[in-house]
């Protein structure tokens, strides 16, 4: 319950700032679904999908702007980053970026956005109001998941072969500082206090715990086989196990493990909604979208969506 | 670490030096690959040839099976083909009551089976004296960098487990409706 009164407190208090939105529950998850060259609409009240659009690249990692109004994606196939207008559900604008675009994040400050290149060792920055590629950023070997603090200073890259994470200031566009975690870390996800990063390590099949102003590893979390990202919820970690087919539940303050939910196969985005209400984990292999009850525990919903579903980001609104 | 020393000569022998310092990178997108068949027979008579991890004699290209840890998660196989070819697996996930189970390749040869990062899927479902076979794989190619060689790329991947699973699932069916 904590949580939730924070987070309506929060979405007060940007509100009377900045005029923005203030966090609701999601209404809709937007996926990718990578095998399909297609993105999926997901009305996540009811589980059904409500819209399929194409998008050719073979899209995989996502993340909503500010506003929540544009999607931007990355399609590693055509080395693009493609904006979507997601009221009409259409394909704004593409910049091609070459190399292997995977993790993309949007920054909640600036009218920037960052992809992840796995085959160049380094950040994009991309300005989100011309969609021009506004600067680069070295960081360690293939990149893969990306994450801000919520104040939008600081970008943590998941650097899969470095077996590291790269702190980087977005001011200055300078790496701060390397991490070692486990072994390949994909998936990297912030806290709401932007004091702890999580990493998915899909070798060594567990979550390393990082404290980011201290900038030191404080924990590890064994989970099922080939983690691939974590989301937060109600005072709890969820990771996505993708041979495993489940998702392995931990305490986020003692980081003992909880519970493992049997879910599918290839979990593997997944993401909590503004509230914490609900978990939702996309299924590469069942090609479904599920809701998870972060109280109960249980599975709450399925919806069918278009095939090889990767949301690998952020994807709710 | 075998796996990459194996992966790394190859990728080493086919690809300029300059990209060298770029291995261990993933193709751009993962392909799946799934083909089921139609079995005249129950679901517990087809289960009891395909059910046992420790047990690949019904797929024809399969000279012999080695493994331990029977069908416990993380039960490791390994399975040696009739051309000479090794691949080793392990098993994630076991389900007699719904006659399921996944494994991952843990180490083969790209020139073998040209997938990396291989994980796969059999479940038997069916009523009375029907049962349908689905065979699902999740996989990058065989070449783990931009621009692969065309026995490494995407197409050549779908093909090898394409072919391999409707070959294989040929051979069960006729093993199970043929075997009385």
């Amino acid at each position: 319950m904590g949580n939730r009164f924070r987070a309506r407190r929060l979405g007060v208090s940007l509100l009377a700032m900045c005029g923005q939105a203030a966090l609701v529950d999601a209404h809709e998850a937007i996926i990718t679904n990578q095998t399909s060259d297609s993105l999926s609409f997901v009305d996540t009240d009811a589980m059904k999908e409500s819209a399929r659009i194409e998008v050719k690249g073979k899209p995989a990692g996502i993340a909503l702007s500010r506003d929540k109004a544009t999607a931007l994606v990355t399609a590693p196939d055509s080395k693009e980053l493609v904006e979507i207008d997601l009221a009409s559900r259409s394909v704004k604008r593409r910049l091609l970026l070459g190399g292997g675009p995977v993790g993309v994040a949007a920054n909640p400050v600036r009218p920037e956005a960052y992809v992840a290149d796995w085959y160049a060792h380094k950040v994009f920055v991309v300005d989100t109001a011309t969609m021009k590629v506004a600067g680069e950023v070295k960081v360690g070997d293939s990149p893969s998941g990306l994450a801000l603090t919520p104040d939008g200073k600081l970008l943590l890259s998941a650097d899969r072969d470095s077996d590291a994470v790269s702190i980087i200031d977005v001011g200055t566009r300078q790496r701060l500082a390397s991490i070692p975690v486990g072994k390949r870390p994909f998936g990297i996800t912030v806290d709401d206090d932007g004091r702890r990063a999580y990493t998915a390590n899909v070798k060594s099949d567990d979550v390393t715990v990082i404290d980011i102003p201290e900038r030191k590893v404080v924990g590890t979390v064994p989970t099922g086989r080939r983690p691939y990202a974590v989301a937060l919820a109600q005072g709890k970690g969820f990771v996505t196990d993708q041979y495993g087919g489940t998702v392995t539940v931990f305490d986020q303050s003692s980081l003992a493990p909880v519970k493992r939910i049997d879910t599918c196969d290839h979990a593997e985005g997944i993401e909590a909604d503004a509230l914490r209400r609900n978990v939702f984990v996309s299924c590469w292999g069942e090609d479904v979208l599920l809701r998870i009850d972060p109280g109960t525990l249980k599975v709450t919903g399925k919806a069918p969506v278009g095939d090889g579903p990767r949301a690998f980001g952020k994807f709710l609104r | 670490m075998l796996k990459r020393l194996v992966i790394g000569a190859t990728i080493v022998a086919l690809a300029p030096l300059s990209l060298a310092g770029a291995a261990w990178a993933h193709g751009p997108s993962r392909q799946k690959v799934s083909e089921s068949i139609e079995i005249n027979a129950p679901v517990d008579k087809v289960w009891k040839v395909v059910g046992n991890f420790q047990d690949m004699s019904w797929l024809p290209v399969v000279a012999k099976t080695e493994g331990k840890g029977g069908n416990d998660a993380n039960a490791t196989r390994t399975l040696t083909l009739k051309n000479g070819g090794v691949i080793e697996e392990q098993l994630d996930r076991y389900s007699a009551e719904d006659h399921t189970y996944s494994y991952e390749i843990t180490k083969v040869d790209p020139k073998v089976f040209p997938v990396n990062d291989y994980s796969s899927r059999i479940t038997v479902e069916g009523e009375g004296n029907k049962s349908t076979v689905t065979w699902w794989a999740g996989f990058y190619r065989g070449y783990m960098l931009n621009d692969p060689p065309p026995e490494l790329n995407d197409e050549a991947s779908l093909k090898a487990v394409t072919g391999l699973y409707k070959d294989g699932l040929a051979a069960l069916k006729k093993k199970v409706e043929g075997g009385g």
